[in-house]
């Protein structure tokens, strides 16, 4: 349970950061059609490889993409899984709140005790 | 004012807290002993203002795996009836100052009732509209769990 907070953290971290550049949203709604190689998503950006592709690890480490190599080429493709995480806010904004009621009463059953 | 509970943006959490109504609400309104259960360990978390009143400030730091304490909330107090009733929000920061739109943002109502076995103890914690959402994300803000990513996902979802 407190794992799995923590985990939530650092994966909002992860998700925000990747969506708060227009380059990789593009590239996600790109994505949202159907997966791509990283040539075909870096072509309507006048950017380098190396530069585009910092973005491509980005949204990989953030769980929003996968991707996959294959001989020379790259293919990357939305992670539904992250997606339907993000949909399910309430539900985490509900377990944080369950922990925190959990550790409050516990709180306040051991203030008790003193 | 009772406010209305909308099941998509609201959550309620009920519970009998086995402690008299006074514990719970010095648990709400001691920073020291705040700190000792806001955020779930090993976090840590650190209460730099705490000025329980309508208007006054609540300022949390928090400190993961042992780190420099880190910004965390910034809220103000809407409305504050002691011992029974706590109001807040992170829309604001001390004084009702308007604040850059928080991570997520919300109005928080805790209440407190008597119990034979304790406090009967009620959070009612309400979120913004998606479509008050889409309006920040025009605006260049990217803020709410849930709100611009699921806007993304459903974006995503109607291509599938």
């Amino acid at each position: 349970m407190i794992l799995s907070h923590m985990g939530q953290y650092s994966q909002l971290d992860g998700i925000f950061q990747a969506l708060a550049d227009p380059t990789r949203r593009a590239v996600l709604r790109r994505l949202g059609e159907g997966p791509a190689s990283v040539g075909e998503l870096a072509k309507p950006f006048d950017m380098a490889l190396p530069s585009f592709m910092k973005h491509i690890h980005l949204l990989e480490g953030s769980g929003l993409i996968r991707t996959q190599k294959q001989g020379r080429v790259r293919t990357c493709a939305i992670d539904r899984t992250t997606f339907a995480a993000a949909e399910a806010w309430l539900s985490e904004q509900r377990a944080i709140w369950e922990g925190r009621t959990d550790r409050l009463e516990r709180f306040v059953a051991q203030d008790k005790e003193r | 004012m009772t406010p209305s509970f909308d099941p998509s943006l609201d959550l309620r959490i009920e519970r009998v807290i086995k402690g008299p109504r006074s514990a719970v609400w010095r648990a709400w309104t001691d920073p020291r002993s705040f700190e000792q259960w806001w955020v779930p360990a090993p976090t840590r978390c650190q209460v730099v203002e705490m000025d329980v009143r309508p208007g006054g400030g609540l300022v949390t730091r928090m400190s993961e795996n042992g780190g420099v304490f880190v910004p965390h909330m910034t809220a103000c107090y809407l409305d504050v009836e002691d011992g029974r009733r706590i109001v807040f929000t992170n829309t604001m920061a001390g004084g009702w100052r308007p604040v850059t739109e928080p991570f997520v943002a919300i109005t928080a109502i805790i209440s407190l009732d008597d119990h034979p076995q304790g406090t009967e103890y009620v959070a009612h914690v309400m979120h913004r509209s998606a479509a008050d959402s889409g309006r920040h994300e025009e605006m260049g803000f990217y803020d709410g769990w849930g709100t611009v990513a699921a806007q993304l996902a459903a974006f995503v979802e109607r291509r599938a």
